[in-house]
């Protein structure tokens, strides 16, 4: 019997549900010296922005356990670069290319995404509303208006998907979920990282320069899996589940949960071919259970009542 | 074909080098015979609930065996943790990882600084040196420590041949101070000559380095930072350039041109 790994999220086959997650896969060119790029369901880039950003100055990241923490602060080459640059190499491979948006306000969003529509290979766009470490990005996030506005106005430029990425920093995550599908949003992601904090009680410095990080990594898994069984209930678009997946048990819970796809962040760092060895292990699994499609997994979840 | 693999490999040596210090043997690694000095491995060490891999230098490696060691002092929790590893432990290791040194050019002498656990790579330089005809007489190897004690494997780095320069901080081995002094001599000596190479603590480095500029001499030395990913994609372990912008150690480096990063 042949395994089907494949999904569908707003009309975008993916080969199967596994995607990196944006700024831990930079813009594809170093994994691709260990798998090829063609094996992903897809590939998230890391944040782009108007114009180019050098990111925070060293140490921008702290081991804590069962995790990390990053303030890299949205490093990355520009649109510009990207477009010249970057995108070419990311054509090369049979992957959806998701391009992941940044910016301090609604009008950067519109102006990148603007530039976007011209790309052919920019299959979809995922905005980045959620990044902690950008003190103007949260406003975004945080806000149920100005995420609904923001989503909106991406659609107007953008003709492919938009995907909104969400922030767990919020009260209430669904209601920011559900703004942004009556923006228009073609889908959800989370979580992005969990504001976090780690002090050197030598020094009395706290291990970043910029004080707080993100935090993710398996310490995350449990909040993201409980976030996207929340928005799951709540909204109509397909989510794509985020937050410490390192093996395909992983990958089945946030299915079950109700996600449609999942990104791998921060096992990337640890191993780096995670996403290889999860294609492998989810054939396994379905195979095991007698299921023929993973899509048979999704929002499957037996809660008690 | 992957230039760089990730493997699980088995423990087939570990040494207690006594003070801290082990020596670590492991195989098999089916990229042994591509690793050029300077280049990492990025091991994962179990049990002990460190999240990161730890990034090792490479010592030495045996293409026929598709073996490859590695030399380390036993700094925090998982280095600690390696350390009590036995033979026939498996470790999961990423690599080779990073850039390597220019060779040296005919006319040139070959000056290499190692400061204590920077050791492994200037080692792993002279055997390529050697292996590539460079008459081991002709290369300078400065070597310096603490105490004597930071001093490991010296029999090893004597089988060379090489003309070996010894420094201890308090002088209870070789020279006494710092091992710039006598690198200091050996510029003045060789003016235009010369070319170096460093690999130490970021205080050692930061004079070399000054040395260099100084005195217009070529050469490069290799960084050291702590690095979540080791691959080039978490950005974490970025250092700043002189000319602007950030380089990352592990994907970029760790082996750099005299003044080209601010230490």
């Amino acid at each position: 019997m042949s395994i089907d790994l494949s999904v569908n999220i707003a009309g975008v086959e993916f080969k199967n549900p596994i995607l990196t997650a944006s700024g831990t896969c930079g813009y594809g060119e170093e994994l691709a010296d260990l798998f090829s790029l063609s094996r992903l369901g897809g590939i998230v880039t890391k944040s782009i922005t108007v114009k180019p950003r050098l990111g925070h100055p060293p140490p921008r990241t702290a081991e804590t356990e069962s995790g990390m923490l990053n303030a890299i602060g949205l490093a990355n080459v520009g649109v510009d670069e990207f477009i010249e640059k970057k995108l070419p190499f990311l054509e090369k491979f049979d992957t959806v290319v998701v391009v992941n948006v940044a910016g301090a306000k609604i009008q950067e969003y519109v102006e990148i995404c603007t530039r976007l529509a011209d790309c052919p290979r920019a299959d979809m766009v995922e905005l980045n509303f959620s990044c902690p470490n950008v003190e103007e990005g949260m406003g975004i996030a945080t806000s149920a208006v100005l995420a609904e506005r923001a989503v909106a106005e991406v659609k107007k430029v953008f003709g492919g998907p938009v995907i909104a990425k969400l922030s767990p920093n919020v009260t209430d995550i669904a209601e920011i979920a559900q703004a942004c599908e009556s923006g228009g949003a073609d889908a959800v992601s989370l979580i992005n990282t969990l504001v976090g904090m780690a002090v050197d009680i030598e020094t009395f410095r706290p291990r970043l320069t910029n004080n707080t990080g993100g935090l993710s990594g398996p310490a995350i898994k449990p909040v993201a899996l409980a976030m996207v069984h929340k928005v799951y209930q709540a909204v109509k678009i397909p989510i794509v589940g985020i937050g410490g997946i390192a093996t395909a048990d992983d990958v089945i819970e946030f299915l079950l949960c109700g996600a449609a796809a999942i990104e791998i962040g921060t096992a990337l760092f640890v191993e780096p071919d995670t996403p290889v060895k999860i294609a492998r292990d989810l054939k396994k699994y379905l195979s095991k259970n007698k299921f023929d499609s993973v899509k048979q997994l999704i929002g499957q979840l037996r809660i008690y009542s | 074909m992957s230039r760089i693999v990730v493997e699980d490999v088995s423990i087939t040596k570990i040494s207690d080098l006594k003070r801290g210090y082990f020596r670590l043997n492991i195989a098999p690694f089916s990229k042994a015979a591509k690793v050029k000095p300077g280049q990492f491995v990025h091991v994962q060490i179990p049990g002990c609930g460190v999240y990161f891999r730890r990034a090792f230098s490479i010592y030495n490696f045996n293409a026929a065996d598709g073996s490859i060691e590695i030399l380390f002092k036993v700094v925090g929790r998982g280095t600690a943790c390696l350390a009590k590893c036995r033979r026939g432990d498996r470790l999961g290791i990423v690599g080779p990882l990073g850039n390597t040194f220019r060779f040296p050019l005919k006319k040139e002498t070959p000056v290499l600084i190692a400061g204590g656990v920077g050791f492994p790579p200037m080692y792993l330089l002279a055997v390529h040196m050697i292996e590539k005809g460079f008459e081991g007489e002709r290369i300078v190897f400065l070597y310096g420590g603490n105490t004597k004690d930071d001093l490991v494997d010296i029999s090893r780095i004597r089988k060379l041949g090489v003309e070996l320069i010894l420094t201890t901080m308090d002088g209870s081995y070789g020279q006494k101070g710092l091992i710039t002094e006598p690198l200091k001599r050996i510029i003045d000596d060789r003016c235009g000559k010369v070319r170096l190479y460093a690999c130490g603590p970021e205080g050692m480095l930061q004079a070399v380095d000054t040395l260099a500029c100084d005195n217009d001499v070529p050469g490069q030395m290799s960084l050291e930072a702590p690095m979540p990913c080791g691959v080039g994609i978490c950005l974490g372990c970025v250092r700043p350039l002189r000319e602007g912008g950030y380089t990352r150690v592990c994907r970029d480096g760790p082996v750099y041109n005299f003044g080209e990063v601010l230490l």
